[in-house]
C-alpha cells in the first residue's frame, strides 16, 4: 500500500509548494480524503503501467537488435540450427512461430528448439521470429525479429556442361574410352574432360596412347596431363603420348634391343648383379632418348605453329614457345619373357604408375611424383631443365623392374589420383590399392562396376561410367589406363 | 581436397568513413554472392578478411565459402592507416592457416592476396620491414588496389607488380573491381609450373592497371 502522505509530500516538494507547520493538520485531513486517495492510487497505477510498457518495449527492442547467427545451409543437405532461447538470455520470450521457413523446406522443431529440414531454395533469406514477451497483453500484436539465413545452391547443380568448340584449330574430343588387347594382356583406358572444363567449355588437357610393337614385342602405355594454365597444353599432352609411341615404333634401335634382350636372358640365368647394372643403364639410356624425342617433337610443333599462327602465342607469362605446351608425362614399357615381365618406366609430373603383383599382396609405385608445396605446382616434359636438374636428376625418373607376373598395371593422371588416393603416401600402401580395385569393382556410391574379365566386351563403357564419380573439389580431367 | 585460400586486407581508416565504406560493403557482398553461384568457388574457396585502421582486426578467419557470412564492415571517423601492422598479422595468419603439400597432406592452392586501400601506410617502417616477408610467402597472386585520389600507388607497387587504381571509391566502381577480383579468384586453381603466378583476366574499364 502506498503511503499517500509521502506521495503527496514529494509531489508538493517537486512542485515547490511548501507546507508551513501551521497547516500540517489541514494537509493530514486532505490526505485522508477519499478523492485524494483515489487520485493517488490511480496515478501510481498509471505510472506502473507506463513503466511496465516501457520495460516491455525496451526489452522487445533489445531482443530484435540482438544478432542471432545461424549457420548457412545447402540445398538438399539436411539442416539443423539450434536456437537456444535460454542461452541467448531470452528466458522471457514467448515463442509463437517462425515465418518464412516453410517455403525454404524448413520448419521449427519446438522439442529440440531447432530449425530443421532439407532446404529446397538457395539465396540470402530473412526469416521472421514471431514472439511476445512475458507481460505483454493478449491483445497486442506480436513482435517480429529478422534472422538472416543463407542457403547455398547444391554444388552439383552449379556445374554447366558446355561442349568444347569443334571448330577450334586444335580441337580434341572431350571424352575418349578404349579397350584392346596389348601384347599378351588387355588394356582398358578412359580419358574424360573434367567438370572444370565442361563448366567453361574448354578442352580436355589429358591424353593417352598405347601400342604393341610387333617388331620388338614390347608394349607401351603413355599418359599425359596438359597444364591447365597454358593454352596449348592439350596439344602438348597429345604430342607427348604420340611421340612416345613414335619413338618405340620408328626409332627404337632393333639391334640394340636384341643386345639388351640377350643380356636380360643371360642375367636371368646368371643373376649377375654387374650385368643387371649394365641392363639398367642401357634401359635408362634408351628411355632417355625417348623422352628427348618427345621434348623435341613438341618443340618442333611449337616452332612451326608459332610461325603459322603467331596469334596463339600471346601469353606474357610464357618465356619460351614450349611453355604453351606444358604437359606432364608418364609411360610404361613392358614385355613378357619366359621368366616374367620386364618393365621400364619414366615419369615427370604428378601422375603415378603402379603395378600390383599377381596375388594382389603388393603394389609398387614405379615413379616419384613432382608435387610442390602448393597445389598445381609440378614439372613438365616441356621444361628443358628437367633434363639436367641436379636437384631432381633425370636418371631418378626412370625405373626398371623384373616381375614374375602382375595382376594390374595402372597409369593415371591427378584427376584420378587426387580424389582416390588424396596424398602421395597412400600410393605406397597396398591396402589403398585394394580399396581402389574394390571401388572399381562396384564398391562405390553408384554401384558402378568394371568387370576385368577378358570376355567382357563392355569394359570400356563400364570404366567410362565409373569415371564420372562425384568427388567434391576434384573436377580435373580424369585419365585412367589399366593393363590387366 | 585442395583449398584455395584468399585473403582480403581492407582499409577501414577514417577516410573510408561514409559513402566509401558503404560502397565497399555493397561490393563485397555482391562479390560473395557471385562466388556462391560459381561451381568451382563453392567447393574450393576459403576466405579471410582482415581490416586495418588504427587497429588491425582479423574480422573473419579463413572460412570456407559455403559457411561464410559477411558482417557489416565499419570504420572509425578518423585515424591512421596501419598497413604495416596488417601485413604483420597477415604473415602470422598465412603461416598458420596454409596447408603445404607433404606425402601425407594435400597442399592448398597457392593463396591469393587482395589489399585494398584509399590512403597510404602510416606505419612506414613496419610496412617496409614486412614487404620482403610477404613476398617470400609464395602467393599465387598479390593484387593491390588503390582507390581515390589520395591513395598511394607507389607504396603498393613496392609490394606487388599488380596494382590497380580506382579513381573513386563509389559503389559502381567498387562493384566492377570486385567482379574482376572474383574472375581472378576463378583463375587460382589451375595447375602450373612451381613458380608461375596466377594469370590475371583483363581488368574492366573503370580499373586502371598501374604500370
Amino acid at each position: 500500500m502506498v503511503d499517500i502522505k509521502m506521495y503527496i509530500n514529494s509531489l508538493f516538494n517537486a512542485k515547490n509548494i511548501l507546507i508551513p507547520t501551521t497547516k500540517q493538520n489541514l494537509l493530514d485531513e486532505f490526505v485522508r480524503s477519499v478523492d485524494c486517495q483515489e487520485a493517488v492510487n490511480s496515478i501510481i497505477e498509471n505510472q506502473n503501467f507506463i513503466m511496465e510498457k516501457w520495460k516491455i518495449k525496451n526489452r522487445v527492442a533489445d531482443i530484435i537488435s540482438h544478432q542471432i547467427v545461424i549457420p548457412n545451409g545447402t540445398i538438399g543437405k539436411h539442416y539443423e540450427a539450434k536456437i537456444d532461447f535460454n542461452k541467448l538470455n531470452f528466458t522471457d520470450l514467448l515463442f509463437e512461430t517462425f515465418e518464412g521457413l516453410e517455403e525454404l523446406g524448413l520448419s521449427f522443431n519446438k522439442v529440440n528448439s531447432a530449425i530443421e529440414g532439407t532446404p529446397t531454395q538457395s539465396g540470402d533469406f530473412k526469416i521472421k521470429l514471431i514472439f511476445k514477451i512475458k507481460g505483454e497483453s493478449e491483445s497486442t500484436s506480436p513482435n517480429e525479429k529478422l534472422i538472416s539465413l543463407i542457403i547455398n545452391p547444391d554444388p552439383k547443380s552449379l556445374w554447366k556442361d558446355i561442349p568444347s568448340d569443334t571448330n577450334d584449330l586444335f580441337w580434341k574430343k572431350d571424352d575418349v574410352t578404349e579397350a584392346a588387347s596389348l601384347g599378351d594382356r588387355h588394356i582398358v583406358v578412359a580419358s574424360k574432360r573434367g567438370r572444370s572444363h565442361e563448366n567453361v567449355g574448354s578442352f580436355r588437357d589429358d591424353d593417352f596412347a598405347y601400342k604393341y610393337f610387333e617388331k620388338t614385342g614390347w608394349s607401351v602405355v603413355a599418359v599425359s596431363d596438359g597444364a591447365g594454365s597454358y593454352s596449348l597444353s592439350r596439344i602438348g599432352s597429345q604430342l607427348a603420348c604420340n611421340a612416345v609411341l613414335d619413338y618405340f615404333e620408328n626409332h627404337h634401335d632393333v639391334e640394340q634391343n636384341k643386345e639388351f634382350e640377350s643380356k636380360l636372358i643371360a642375367f636371368n640365368e646368371s643373376k649377375d648383379e654387374m650385368l643387371l647394372k649394365e641392363i639398367e643403364i642401357a634401359s635408362k639410356q634408351n628411355l632417355y632418348k625417348a623422352t628427348l624425342h618427345v621434348h623435341n617433337k613438341i618443340k618442333e610443333h611449337a616452332e612451326i605453329t608459332s610461325k603459322e599462327h603467331p596469334e596463339l602465342f600471346n601469353n606474357p607469362k610464357a618465356k619460351t614457345l614450349l611453355d604453351y605446351y606444358h604437359s606432364t608425362l608418364i609411360f610404361a614399357l613392358f614385355k613378357k619373357y619366359e621368366f616374367g615381365y620386364v618393365l621400364q618406366t619414366f615419369g615427370v609430373g604428378d601422375c603415378p604408375i603402379a603395378i600390383m603383383n599377381k596375388d594382389q599382396s603388393q603394389t609398387t609405385l614405379l615413379n616419384w611424383l613432382d608435387v610442390g608445396e602448393f597445389g598445381g605446382g609440378t614439372r613438365f616434359i616441356t621444361q628443358p631443365n628437367i633434363f639436367h636438374s641436379k636437384e631432381h636428376p633425370m636418371a631418378s625418373r626412370f625405373n626398371f623392374q623384373i616381375v614374375t607376373d602382375f595382376s594390374y598395371l595402372f597409369l593415371m593422371t591427378d584427376g584420378i589420383y587426387d580424389p582416390k588416393f588424396v596424398v602421395e603416401a597412400n600410393l605406397e600402401k597396398n591396402g589403398k590399392w585394394i580399396e581402389f580395385m574394390e571401388d572399381l569393382q562396384g564398391n562405390n556410391e553408384d554401384n558402378l562396376k568394371v568387370d576385368f574379365d577378358y570376355s567382357n566386351t563392355e569394359i570400356s563403357n563400364q570404366l567410362s561410367n565409373w569415371m564420372d564419380f562425384w568427388s567434391q573439389g576434384n573436377h580435373d580431367d580424369r585419365t585412367l589406363a589399366i593393363v590387366y | 581436397m585442395r583449398r584455395l585460400p584468399v585473403y582480403f586486407l581492407l582499409d577501414t581508416s577514417g577516410s573510408m568513413n561514409g559513402e566509401p565504406i558503404q560502397a565497399l560493403n555493397n561490393a563485397l557482398s555482391g562479390m560473395i554472392n557471385t562466388l556462391r553461384s560459381d561451381a568451382q568457388a563453392v567447393e574450393t574457396l576459403w576466405i579471410s578478411i582482415i581490416t586495418f585502421d588504427r587497429v588491425v582486426n582479423e574480422l573473419i578467419p579463413l572460412t570456407e565459402l559455403p559457411m561464410f557470412q559477411l558482417p557489416e564492415i565499419v570504420c572509425p571517423q578518423s585515424g591512421p592507416t596501419s598497413t604495416g601492422k596488417a601485413l604483420e598479422l597477415l604473415y602470422e595468419k598465412v603461416n598458420k592457416d596454409i596447408r603445404k603439400g607433404t606425402p601425407t597432406q594435400k597442399g592448398d592452392w597457392r593463396p591469393l592476396l587482395f589489399i585494398f586501400t584509399d590512403g597510404k601506410p602510416s606505419d612506414l617502417q613496419l610496412y617496409a620491414e614486412m614487404l620482403p616477408k610477404i613476398k617470400s610467402m609464395n602467393f599465387g597472386a598479390i593484387v593491390g588496389c588503390a582507390a581515390g585520389s589520395s591513395a598511394d600507388n607507389s607504396k603498393l607497387k613496392e609490394l606487388t607488380d599488380t596494382v590497380v587504381h580506382l579513381d573513386t571509391a563509389d559503389s559502381s566502381t567498387l562493384k566492377q573491381f570486385f567482379r574482376w577480383v572474383s574472375d581472378t579468384i576463378e583463375q587460382g586453381n589451375k595447375s602450373m609450373g612451381t613458380t608461375d603466378n596466377v594469370a590475371m583476366p583483363p581488368p574492366p574499364s573503370e580499373v586502371h592497371l598501374v604500370i
